[in-house]
């Protein structure tokens, strides 16, 4: 399956899953080289704090042309959350 | 002297974060964490959200739990502490959101005038790489013969430090955060806020420190806790505090311990 993200650039969600990590790796310290998965743990696991997610809007815009509001950001608890959030924003094709 | 014959606290809720606890972060998509390759999972996101803990006054506070305790002196009747906030949070625009609160610091084991009863209404831009909230502030001491209304605008850096708003290291659960403000009522008054959190395991601690500047004169107010989970959002813990808070800013101290329970819902 393969959408399409806001400046009409075609995903598969392996490959929306595999850029959301890369961007949550990029902002873990000491995560460089760790496994991070769907169900890795924001706050729990990597430590993020409340206002900390909200780091993750930027570079899913530029990455992935996906603009995700803050009341959206602060719900999430995992990284599959966010693969889900910037999927469920792509348009279907 | 007093003698603490029992103690009760209650802990309710903590939006977010403890953060490291499961049981305290917003709940919209906690339930998420099972179906995470559900692709809508966040769309599910309610439009409310309520956190309960120790203060509305940061994100640390709602940490904290909520606690009440209650000591017994010598046969006289038991003494209540009481520190408490619930924040209700809704969204307004994309990279905006509203917040209301009510806080309690009270109790009959402490004098009236270190206790405080609070309200307020905030407004969060998220400018990444700061966060900026602007907002008003009602408080008012034990008697309500002290009472305080006043503007506040701070912010805090998103990130970009070892250690703020993420943990130091995945071996170092320690993380921190800093708030520069200023409030307006009945003078004008910068301040500065510093939260430092350290986890392990079931076992978390924070330290909030917030120093005003009032009048030429600069004051201090610290608080802290350490908690053990015990089961779900029920903690054991211990909490203190001193120095000069608003809105009379008298000297005062306590230390407790009990029992807690910490809680985040979405509706």
């Amino acid at each position: 399956m393969r959408r399409k993200d806001e400046r009409g650039h075609w995903w598969t969600d392996g490959g929306v899953e595999r850029a959301v990590i890369r961007i949550v790796r990029a902002l873990s310290p000491g995560w460089a080289r760790r496994p991070i998965a769907r169900r890795t743990r924001l706050h729990t696991d990597l430590g993020w704090d409340e206002w900390y997610v909200l780091r993750v809007a930027k570079p899913v815009r530029t990455t992935l042309h996906v603009a995700l509001d803050d009341r959206a950001l602060l719900s999430l608890r995992t990284v599959g959350d966010l693969v889900g959030s910037v999927w469920s924003r792509m348009a279907a094709a | 002297m007093r003698a603490r014959a029992l103690a009760l606290a209650l802990l309710l809720g903590a939006p977010a974060a403890a953060q490291g606890q499961d049981t305290t972060r917003a709940a919209p998509a906690a339930d998420s964490a099972h179906r995470a390759s559900a692709p809508a999972a966040a769309d599910t996101a309610r439009r409310w959200a309520l956190l309960i803990g120790h203060s509305y006054s940061s994100a640390r506070a709602l940490l904290q739990p909520a606690t009440l305790v209650l000591e017994q002196e010598h046969g006289a009747p038991l003494y209540s502490v009481v520190d408490a906030g619930a924040l209700l949070r809704s969204s307004l625009a994309p990279r905006a959101w509203l917040e209301l609160g009510l806080r309690a610091r009270a109790g009959s084991a402490r004098p009236p005038g270190l206790r405080a009863y609070g309200a307020m209404a905030r407004l969060f831009a998220d400018l990444d790489p700061v966060l900026v909230a602007g907002g008003y502030e009602y408080l008012a001491d034990g008697h309500f013969a002290a009472t305080q209304g006043a503007a506040t605008v701070e912010l805090t850096p998103l990130g970009g430090a070892p250690g703020l708003g993420t943990w130091v290291s995945p071996a170092l659960h320690l993380r921190w955060r800093p708030w520069l403000g200023v409030s307006w009522g009945g003078g004008v008054r910068p301040y500065a806020r510093a939260a430092a959190e350290l986890a392990s395991g079931r076992v978390e601690a924070g330290l909030e420190a917030t120093g005003w500047l009032v009048g030429g004169n600069a004051l201090g107010f610290v608080q802290g806790d350490v908690s053990v989970q015990l089961v779900g959002g029920l903690f054991l813990t211990a909490s203190g505090e001193a120095g000069r808070a608003p809105p009379r800013f008298e000297p005062g101290g306590r230390i407790g311990l009990g029992l807690g329970f910490r809680l985040a819902t979405a509706f």
